[in-house]
């Protein structure tokens, strides 16, 4: 029976990929680096919940998904960054310099088959290193500790964005540069490039604070608060398939420069369009289990009643603690929940150090049909209170808001018993027997 | 006329490395590419493969002009020097191949008898001799089904018995319709297997037909194809 062809390039991509001393290499790596990761979230998580004798922390603040969730998989972050690129540039770099290419370009499938190969082959050998992040779940869980299933599948979802994401603009870097090292230095370019955008971007409002929303780490930041943003999952995706897409225009080098820049063009522009699409798109959902991107049920009740625009101008700067607080606990979720909510960044220095008082500095004016209030306070329900003035909206009764905070956290005095053995022993070794087994 | 190649010319950068190449293949054939290094023969290869983009010309096949979006169906290209798949096994790569292109008419097995490639089944590319190699990417060539398969110096590494072993598996396949277009550089080697020939020079092409056409070409009664080409470029 003949197989599909796209199965033949995708079994030939796997031993592609198999054959790759980086991708093993990485695997190696990556049992300890998340081990390490897991060990050290237990104990601090242990030590939260009043393991050493000492003050244990409020229940409520202890959540898994902050305490062992994210760190754990913060792991994979750097992996990602710092690791998968190299082998997601090797898969295309080696066809290249082998001479290889020269042949795929002449298979009798679409170049863009194969390229979908490549992704797809990429994306389940990542699928193959999460197996130390599972087995740190799985730990987890037979020390007694609490997963909440949605959050955690929206973080493992964020995880596969990111790398998604970073297999594309490796792939593409791969396709477009002579070598495997010029390829590597743009990949690593576009990845600083983000972290600067992060920096420019933070607290200033304007496109660089929208562009920056969408950069890999603050993407990823948003599953990791346990929030599913249609316009993230868009945006990223487009980011990727684009990333495939030029992969494809540059692989073909019977194509001529004037006939690759315009389809460079062309993907940029459609790219750009579905980004700008994508980013307009508002619905999203809290998957956190302590709602931490909500407001109280009846407060989100109250406010679904304001219909006009709100704007705040906020006078604080991008490094004071007090904007972190005011975006965490106030904008981002009046965004989530009102219409249309504008945010002008004020300030004028970075630090707000040297910013006297006649300046505003430290005032949020919240503004809505030509009425104006000030406010110091990032406190949820002094703003929600002046909001609701503002709106001439009833505020709903606070004892009922009381009842409804009832997220109990999940203190876990347990120390990680046999992660050592398993993340610094038998993953190395049983990485490098099947490596083994493998090239035998 | 088979193939037909009109007025291909390619740059790189301010380097004409063809100019104006035109030549006919004939259905059936086994037609040689000969010149000497740096001629444009493989340069010429890519243009027609649909691997480099020409700056000029056309491509006609069964008097239909050839998009470069259809190349591959008419014809296959083998770059000479390549180390496809290295990780990979000869075995893996041959049914890869067949698998890939559907092959019915030639099957691996039927290969690796003439081409002596049974004992390097279980071997990895990246570990064979240079001749072992070509053998290898010359049965990856005669596994594609397209009606031309251009291979690029494909007695490149092979010693005596085995380029004449090559000789007759090419000749076999000439004989049962597949056209070969060949480049060579050795042209002992040119004239034993090749039907007609395209004589390269500095990108242009100094002459076309059999040798005897050649000859009379070049003014010569005698001699063989080196005086030919020597009068010719």
């Amino acid at each position: 029976m003949r197989s599909p062809r796209w199965l033949l390039l995708a079994s030939k991509e796997c031993r592609e990929l198999s054959a790759s001393r980086a991708y093993w290499l990485l695997l190696l790596m990556i049992g300890p680096l998340v081990g390490h990761s897991f060990i050290m979230a237990v104990d601090l998580y242990a030590e939260a919940s009043g393991i050493g004798g000492g003050p244990a922390a409020l229940s409520q603040g202890l959540t898994p998904l902050d305490g062992i969730l994210v760190p754990t998989f913060g792991a994979y972050d750097l992996a990602v960054t710092l690791l998968f690129p190299f082998v997601a540039i090797r898969l295309i770099a080696a066809e290249k310099e082998s001479g290889a290419m020269k042949l795929l370009l002449q298979f009798p499938s679409r170049l863009a088959t194969s390229v979908a190969m490549k992704a797809l082959v990429l994306l389940l050998g990542w699928l193959v290193a999460w197996i130390p992040g599972l087995v740190a779940v799985a730990l987890w869980k037979s020390y007694g500790g609490h997963l909440y299933a949605p959050e955690t599948l929206n973080l493992l979802f964020g995880h596969l964005l990111r790398v998604a994401l970073s297999a594309s603009v490796a792939v593409a870097a791969a396709s477009v540069a002579e070598s495997a090292a010029s390829a590597a230095i743009a990949t690593l370019g576009f990845t600083v490039g983000t972290w600067a955008l992060d920096f420019i971007g933070a607290g200033r409002g304007g496109w660089a604070q929208e562009l920056a929303a969408y950069t890999p780490t603050a993407a990823l930041r948003v599953f990791e608060q346990g929030l599913l943003r249609l316009s993230t999952m868009i945006v990223i995706a487009a980011l990727s398939i684009g990333g495939f897409a030029l992969a494809i225009v540059w692989l073909h080098t019977g194509r001529s420069w004037l006939y690759r820049l315009i389809a460079t063009s062309v993907v940029v522009i459609t790219l750009a369009a579905a980004v700008t699409a994508g980013a307009a798109l508002r619905p999203n959902w809290d998957l956190s289990e302590n709602r931490r991107n909500s407001f109280p049920q009846a407060d989100e009740a109250a406010l679904k009643q304001i219909k006009e625009p709100l704007r705040v101008t906020v006078y604080l700067s991008a490094e004071d603690p007090r904007l972190t607080d005011l975006e965490r606990s106030i904008l981002s979720k009046l965004q989530r929940i009102l219409p249309r909510v504008e945010v002008d960044y004020a300030a004028s220095s970075r630090t707000g150090l040297f910013e006297g008082a006649e300046e505003h500095y430290g005032e949020v004016w919240y503004e809505m049909g030509g009425r104006r209030v000030m406010s110091r306070s990032t406190t949820e329900p002094i703003v929600l209170e002046q909001l609701y003035e503002l709106a001439g909206v009833k505020q709903p009764d606070r004892p009922e808001l009381m009842e409804e905070s009832d997220f109990p956290g999940y203190p876990l005095p347990a120390r990680p018993k046999g992660a050592p053995w398993i993340f610094y022993m038998i993953f190395p070794v049983a990485t490098i027997l099947a490596f083994w087994l493998i090239r035998k | 006329m088979f193939l037909t190649v009109e007025g291909i010319s390619k740059r790189f950068g301010s380097n004409a490395v063809l100019k104006d190449v035109s030549f006919s293949v004939l259905d059936g054939e086994v037609l040689g590419l000969i010149g000497p290094n740096g001629a444009g023969k493989t340069t010429l290869f890519e243009c027609l493969a649909g691997l480099l983009p020409a700056n000029g010309g056309t491509v006609r096949f069964n008097d239909q002009a050839l998009p470069l979006a259809r190349r591959k169906e008419a014809l296959f290209y083998m770059p000479d020097g390549i180390l496809p798949w290295a990780d990979q096994t000869v075995k893996w790569a041959l049914r890869f191949f067949e698998k890939l292109y559907r092959s019915t008419e030639v099957k691996a097995s039927s290969l690796a008898e003439p081409l002596k490639l049974e004992r390097l089944m279980k071997s990895r590319i990246g570990s064979l001799s240079k001749g072992e190699r070509k053998r290898v990417l010359l049965a990856l060539g005669l596994l594609t089904p397209q009606p031309l398969l251009m291979l690029d110096e494909p007695f490149d590494g092979l010693d005596l018995r085995q380029t004449r072993d090559v000789m007759s598996l090419l000749k076999g396949h000439a004989r049962r319709g597949r056209t070969l277009m060949l480049s060579i550089h050795q042209l002992v080697e040119a004239a034993r297997v090749c039907d007609r020939l395209v004589l390269l020079s500095e990108g242009k092409v100094a002459g076309e037909g059999t040798i005897p056409e050649l000859q009379v070409r070049a003014g010569l009664t005698e001699g063989g194809l080196e005086e030919v080409f020597l009068a010719l470029t």
